[in-house]
């Protein structure tokens, strides 16, 4: 049974994914010769999505678990620039979103 | 980091209304959910807030906040590394937990609160790393 408050983590964590897909949107607009335009504005597509999901996420959670939460969006980052453009993450980076995601893993576990 | 030890006082400043204004943005964006009455749906939800138009003031006010953030942010970015700049930012994980307890009541215990500094020191990991890659990737 989903309580609310695993309801609104699932909506952050959305949220966050919505970003790094965003951000590599973005990405790849610097990236391709022709078609930015589009690439951009797919990306900030993401982010209008993003904001919407976010919002609807403070409807069950304290902006005190929501916000920390939201800094996933550096892992969804480093594992979306790797996979989908290619980009190395080098391993003091990696020791980074590990850190990121134990913090975060403590703020939600007490939510 | 660009190697001056000094950061010149506008960057300061810059860096410092960016936590600020991050901070805000937050709090003022979950007073505005919160201060939205409960109904069955959201098309009623929509609707009643239309029915009321004052009822959209704190979100246009997030907006305002989330545009004076971006305006200040070109700027920091000018006198600043991004690697350096957003590590710094990250200060408004702390704010923003200290502003919603204080003012909105929130609570936070000890784990959460450890939580949050694992999180400072990941960003600044994060930030440390390279951030050019000479390979051109596609």
């Amino acid at each position: 049974m989903m309580t609310p408050t695993h309801f609104g983590i699932l909506l952050v964590l959305s949220a966050t994914a919505l970003e790094g897909f965003g951000q590599v949107l973005l990405k790849k607009a610097a990236l391709v010769r022709s078609g930015k335009g589009s690439w951009r504005g797919l990306g900030l597509m993401f982010f209008a999505l993003e904001a919407l999901v976010y919002t609807w996420s403070l409807r069950y959670l304290d902006v005190s678990t929501a916000f920390p939460l939201s800094s996933l969006s550096f892992a969804a980052v480093a594992f979306l620039s790797r996979g989908l453009l290619r980009e190395t993450v080098d391993r003091t980076r990696w020791v980074g979103v590990l850190l990121i995601l134990a913090g975060a893993s403590l703020v939600a576990l007490r939510a | 980091m660009t190697g001056n030890a000094k950061a010149p006082a506008k960057l300061v400043l810059g860096l410092t209304l960016a936590v600020v204004l991050d901070t805000a943005t937050q709090i003022v964006w979950k007073s505005a959910v919160s201060g939205v009455p409960d109904q069955p749906s959201l098309a009623l939800t929509v609707a009643a807030m239309l029915h009321q138009p004052s009822s959209l003031l704190p979100g246009v006010l997030v907006g305002l906040l989330m545009g004076g953030q971006f305006l200040n942010w070109m700027t920091v970015l000018e006198h600043a590394d991004l690697s350096y700049a957003h590590a710094f930012t990250s200060l408004s994980y702390v704010t923003v937990a200290a502003f919603a307890v204080l003012y909105l009541g929130e609570s936070l215990d000890l784990v959460q609160a450890l939580g949050i500094v694992l999180i400072l020191a990941g960003v600044w990991f994060v930030g440390k790393s390279g951030r050019v890659a000479v390979k051109a990737g596609a």
